[in-house]
């Protein structure tokens, strides 16, 4: 007994188990968030979705992955097979190796521990490079899509191999960029220390709580556009929509996952769906509070099991929210073209996310509070709006240098063509 | 005098690498010699752990540090060696992670996740594109050198380039040897306490502070350069007084 406490009181051995929990719960979410996609896309199109496995279509998940792993797992010729068989693995655990530093439930002490012993963190790895550890692992996320492309040996899955690559490193800049805004406001390398700082309680915090509530200085509120654009960069980083060029069937012959079939195509799959969990997780910890809850001082602060488990529930209930969000985007919205997609990327999101950093490290070297922000917010979004509004053109390529005039001339001389 | 022998094992360990390394290039018309490669390679990274064994003595990061090093160099070995630059780049990639691993284990994590950052994340992914742009996937058949380009078919100067890379090996390896590594984990315990992220940005925004700027300016210039390069105006129907002549694709682009 003395030794089951024990190891569970180390932080050693309760990393280990936590991410084998972490692991299951995730697998399990993952299914589950099929489910759900499925039932919001039915919402939304006003039909019923599955509803004939299990109760209201619960045991869905099950029969899908039996589905799956029972396939023919077709294996097309002349291709590079062992490239072919790595791609959707790099993909899948790149996806999951992620969760490594989100802080799941904060510091805690079990019932046995002393009452000065040094905490437990409810995280697998409390380590001082947290968020870039995060970046550097969702760049090595471009290899799965780009090798699993050029392995078919199919031109149109190269094609969108490339695609899909060329997008996720265009919207890792603006994402770098945001997540940057982030550390310079909780000013903390540590996904931990950057959920604490939003407590906004002791008078030491850079940010201060709004209304006094403890646990309401959500860098949110400081910078609303910076936490948009992370949204925003975090689609298309998922490869979702509106950003999901790889599922234009009809248009584009599909992406990278053209040639994939059974299980390889579903872990793919797979890694789409933990990368959403993955990145909502970490969008919760820079800029939405973490676990916190607004007011509730017990639970963002005490060190007891049962805190350290409802903050846990907390944080999972807000990732659920985000990946209903994520879910009515998709099926609200229509996928972009691939140079309107790069022209948001490369002449919106980069220049504005310059903007924001340069605004948030001249708060810092002047020693400003910390509400200029909200006004250089503002501020910013006004004057984006303002050139959008001079110049006057559409984000889409094409007709750019076609003022309205003449494209009501050249549509008429168009019919007049074809009589 | 153990560091002498030991600097003795460098260069025989070294040695054996580079003959691994001279048989493992390709080369067309030879017969293959993947077993005696094979063997080498074995007898390399095999004296690699003595080597390690002897350096590190008790210390209780060996079998980590060990691990960490035979996937490195042998990573290494095979970006040198693979007759396909696709799977020399993914072997680079193998090695920048583990080397990445090993700064990240002796303390210094800010620098072992922008190596991932800047070299795994972005300078190799572009190359993997680069390469593959220009070399469509191809079936691999019997033959070692089937699914092989010309000018990848056999190495140039295998002799002298084995020779000038067992040179540079030596000479830094018997370096590395003679110092005396019984602190070294007094050093990295040392260096895992500190908040050294923290004092490495310090440090470089009050001491270095010119050598970042000098390095983002060069930067900032490089990418206007290829901004500047790959921009190229494409002429629109409504640009043109004459519209250029009709079948020109990609020169113009006629929205109906």
């Amino acid at each position: 007994m003395d030794f089951i406490k024990d190891t569970l009181a180390d932080q050693f051995w309760f990393s280990i188990i936590l991410s084998l929990a972490i692991f299951g719960g995730i697998m399990t979410a993952v299914a589950y968030c099929i489910l759900l996609e499925r039932k919001v896309s039915a919402w939304i199109q006003d039909r019923y979705g599955p509803n004939r496995v299990g109760p209201k279509g619960l045991l869905q998940p099950l029969a899908d992955g039996v589905k799956l792993l029972f396939k023919e797992d077709i294996v097309p010729g002349h291709i590079e097979k062992t490239l072919f068989i790595l791609a959707p693995f790099i993909s899948f655990v790149v996806a999951l190796i992620g969760f490594a530093v989100i802080p799941w439930g904060g510091a805690f002490r079990w019932p046995w521990m002393a009452e000065d012993a040094a905490p437990l963190y409810c995280q697998v790895a409390t380590i001082d490079i947290g968020l870039l550890y995060i970046l550097a692992v969702a760049s090595l996320g471009v290899y799965g899509v780009v090798l699993g492309g050029w392995a078919s040996n199919n031109k149109y899955a190269f094609y969108g191999g490339i695609r899909a690559a060329a997008q996720m490193l265009s919207y890792e800049i603006p994402l770098a960029m945001m997540v940057l805004v982030g550390i310079l406001t909780t000013r903390s390398l540590r996904l931990e220390e950057m959920v604490t700082a939003q407590l906004g309680v002791d008078s030491a915090a850079p940010m201060a709580a709004l209304f006094g509530l403890n646990g309401f200085a959500w860098t949110l509120f400081y910078h609303p556009l910076a936490a948009v654009i992370l949204f925003i960069t975090a689609l298309a980083e998922a490869n979702r929509a509106p950003f999901d060029l790889a599922e234009c069937e009809q248009e584009l012959i599909g992406g990278f996952h053209t040639e994939y079939s059974g299980m390889k195509w579903a872990l793919f799959f797979l890694g789409e769906y933990a990368h959403m969990i993955t990145s909502s997780a970490f969008m919760i910890a820079i800029f939405f509070g973490g676990y916190c809850v607004p007011g509730w001082t017990w639970l963002n602060t005490s060190d007891s099991v049962l805190a350290m488990l409802l903050r846990g529930g907390v944080f999972s209930f807000k990732i659920l929210l985000f990946i209903m969000a994520y879910m009515v985007v998709r099926w609200t919205l229509p996928r972009f073209r691939f140079d309107q997609l790069m022209q948001l990327a490369w002449k919106s999101l980069v220049p504005i996310g310059g903007a924001l950093v340069l605004l948030q490290v001249w708060i810092l070297y002047k020693d400003l509070p910390q509400w200029v922000s909200i006004v250089g917010n503002v501020t910013i979004l006004a004057v984006v709006a303002l050139i959008g509004v001079v110049v006057q053109k559409p984000i889409t390529g094409r007709q750019r240098s076609l003022i309205k005039k003449e494209r009501i001339v050249r549509m008429r001389e168009a019919l007049v063509q074809r009589g | 005098m153990l560091s002498q022998q030991l600097v003795y094992w460098a260069y025989g360990v070294g040695g054996f690498g580079a003959l691994c390394v001279y048989f493992g290039l390709p080369k067309e018309g030879r017969p293959e010699r993947r077993g005696l490669f094979v063997l080498l390679l074995a007898v390399t990274l095999g004296g690699l752990v003595l080597l390690f064994d002897r350096l590190l003595g008790e210390s209780a990061n060996r079998f980590v540090f060990s691990i960490l090093a035979l996937l490195g160099v042998g990573g290494a070995v095979r970006v040198v060696t693979h007759p396909r630059p696709v799977y020399s780049a993914l072997y680079f990639i193998l090695v920048v992670l583990s080397t990445a691993a090993l700064i990240i284990y002796v303390g210094a994590e800010f620098l072992g996740v922008a190596l991932v950052i800047v070299y795994a994340g972005a300078i190799l992914v572009t190359y993997v594109f680069v390469i593959m742009l220009s070399q469509q996937s191809t079936e691999a058949t019997e033959s070692r050198f089937a699914s092989v380009l010309d000018y990848d078919r056999s190495a140039r100067e295998p002799v002298w380039a084995v020779l000038a890379g067992f040179i540079l090996m030596a000479t830094v390896a018997a370096i590395i040897v003679k110092r005396d590594w019984s602190d070294w984990d007094e050093v990295s315990a040392a260096a895992m306490t500190e908040k050294n992220t923290l004092e490495l940005g310090k440090m470089l925004m009050t001491e270095f502070a010119i050598s970042v700027e000098l390095a983002g300016v060069l930067l900032m210039v490089a990418m206007i350069g290829a901004i500047a390069v790959a921009k190229k105006r494409i002429p629109h129907a409504s640009d043109a007084v004459e519209s250029p002549p009709r079948g020109e694709v990609g020169k113009t682009v006629d929205p109906f």
